[in-house]
């Protein structure tokens, strides 16, 4: 009974007769690489690609851990670097740019229309300051700070009720009206959740360069190569791009 | 066969016991003086201490009369009270966090009615207290209930013929015999509400100094600091074990 068990827990896993290509990727990546995926196995019917989303910095700790990633997508290059120190991946490759955009519920109750206004707040959301989404939020509140001065970074930070894990939680939080704002990727705006987009200014946004790496002493390298190679291709950027990425310049 | 049973038994202890071990090996003497300074670790200590107390006195307060009812009342609504209040021992602590936003946030059940009263409940310390007396207040209760029913009927009527007050038996004959069981199941409570974690995450947010107990302190240090999170993890255990000692304790009828 137990062994049954046993069996069908780890059965699970090779059942397909596909290979199965893991790929561990930033939360922002999902409907992208979601639509990747599919197209990836629809090229190559002997793959069978597995996505694993969270934060950044989660899978890069379970990746130094031993997960068995094939392949790992972060929201920012620090997060690859320290895994290729480590020793767990070759360097990383920029193969999408993201910006940041302040979101709010749909009733704006704080009446936000603006970056500017984002003190009126009385409750934000924004990254824990290891996810990638966080430190990106810094910079831009250096960035205002810079450009406005004030104080407006100092005032912004007092409105922070909670520091999520991954920037889908920052807009859960608000796409349930917890929260009167969130600043999260630009990509995450369009989603299904019901939330608006307050612009950023250009000059003060932050970009955000994806990158991607194969890890290191797995037996899926070929196809590992493979996948990235394609997240690189024409096929794998428009996808990319009608997710609401822009090129690498 | 006995072999068979020993074999088995030891395995199950080895599962339970390794990572404990683990834990203890895991930490260096750097990651002590590293994490003992760390800014996360007093505020969240802190918050964990005393929500975990107002909760205890919350489940126990309410808990013990509630308690009290169910093991005395035969009819049905005592028994669908008593069905209905183990509830969150077989949710995921997710769901209680999604059910506590669901009826206490901006636009669940009540939020509107809160609102009109100022009264914003998530991402508030008391969010923290909300979710840990939800998840914790079965295993009082539980223990509280089996912990009456215990107690002689027969001691009930002679004080009472004896001319005590109901309240007054209560107090002097039903408490004091049920005491141990109560004791056993506050310590079980104050342990679960110490330990919480997803309610709270989802219910009450992350915000080191306001809703960051251990557990999310543990969880977030995770993210960027494993030796902090391993001494994080020792501290949480180890008022653990101090509740699992009480228990064993009170747990312990005198003669």
């Amino acid at each position: 009974m137990l062994l049954a068990l046993l069996a069908l827990l780890f059965g699970c896993q090779a059942q397909s007769g596909r290979t199965p290509l893991t790929v561990f990727a930033a939360a922002s990546l999902g409907d992208a690489l979601r639509a990747v995926e599919l197209a990836h196995e629809a090229a190559h019917p002997d793959v069978d690609v597995r996505l694993t989303l969270g934060g950044s910095q989660v899978l890069r700790l379970q990746i130094e851990q031993g997960a068995p990633a094939d392949v790992f997508a972060s929201a920012n290059a620090a997060h690859l670097d320290a895994l290729q120190r480590g020793g767990h991946s070759t360097a990383g490759a920029p193969f999408a740019v993201n910006r940041l955009a302040l979101i709010v519920p749909v009733d704006n109750p704080a009446e936000l229309t603006a970056l500017h206004d984002l003190p009126l707040a009385a409750r934000l959301v924004v990254g824990t300051a290891s996810t990638p989404v966080g430190d990106y939020t810094e910079r831009l509140l250096t960035n205002a700070d810079a450009a406005w001065g004030g104080g407006f970074g100092a005032q912004v930070r007092q409105r922070i009720v909670s520091r999520e894990g991954n920037v889908r939680m920052v807009r859960a939080k608000v796409a349930l009206g917890e929260a009167d704002a969130g600043i999260v990727y630009a990509t995450d705006v369009a989603g299904s959740d019901p939330v608006l987009g307050v612009p950023i200014p250009d000059g003060l946004n932050v970009r955000a360069a994806y990158h991607v790496a194969p890890i290191t002493g797995r037996a899926q390298r070929a196809q590992a190569d493979r996948f990235i190679a394609h997240l690189q291709s024409e096929s794998g950027q428009a996808l990319l791009r009608r997710a609401g990425f822009s090129a690498v310049p | 066969m006995r072999v068979v049973g020993t074999v088995l038994a030891a395995t199950l202890v080895a599962l339970v016991v390794l990572p404990m071990v683990a834990l203890v090996l895991g930490a260096a003497p750097a990651d002590w003086v590293a994490a003992l300074r760390h800014p996360m670790l007093r505020p969240a200590l802190g918050l964990s201490v005393v929500s975990t107390g107002v909760s205890l006195a919350v489940i126990v307060i309410g808990g013990t009369p509630l308690a009290w009812w169910i093991a005395r009342s035969p009819g049905v609504a005592a028994r669908a009270t008593e069905l209905l209040v183990d509830l969150p021992v077989v949710l995921p602590p997710a769901v209680v966090g999604v059910a506590l936003l669901q009826a206490f946030g901006r636009r669940g059940l009540l939020g509107p009615a809160l609102d009109g009263i100022g009264v914003h409940l998530p991402f508030s310390p008391a969010a923290v207290v909300l979710a840990q007396v939800v998840v914790a207040s079965p295993f009082f209760v539980q223990a509280a209930v089996s912990a009456f029913r215990g107690v002689d009927a027969d001691g009930m009527i002679v004080a009472r013929t004896l001319g005590a007050s109901p309240g007054r038996a209560f107090l002097t004959v039903a408490l004091p015999l049920a005491l141990p069981g109560l004791a056993a199941g506050a310590a079980l409570a104050g342990a679960r509400a110490f330990g919480e974690f997803g309610a709270t995450l989802v219910f009450a947010g992350n915000l080191t100094g306001r809703t960051q107990s251990m557990p999310l302190a543990i969880y977030t240090a995770l993210e960027s600091d494993i030796g902090l999170a391993v001494v994080l993890s020792l501290l949480q255990a180890s008022v653990g074990v101090a509740l699992l000692i009480l228990l064993r304790m009170s747990s312990v009828r005198r003669p």
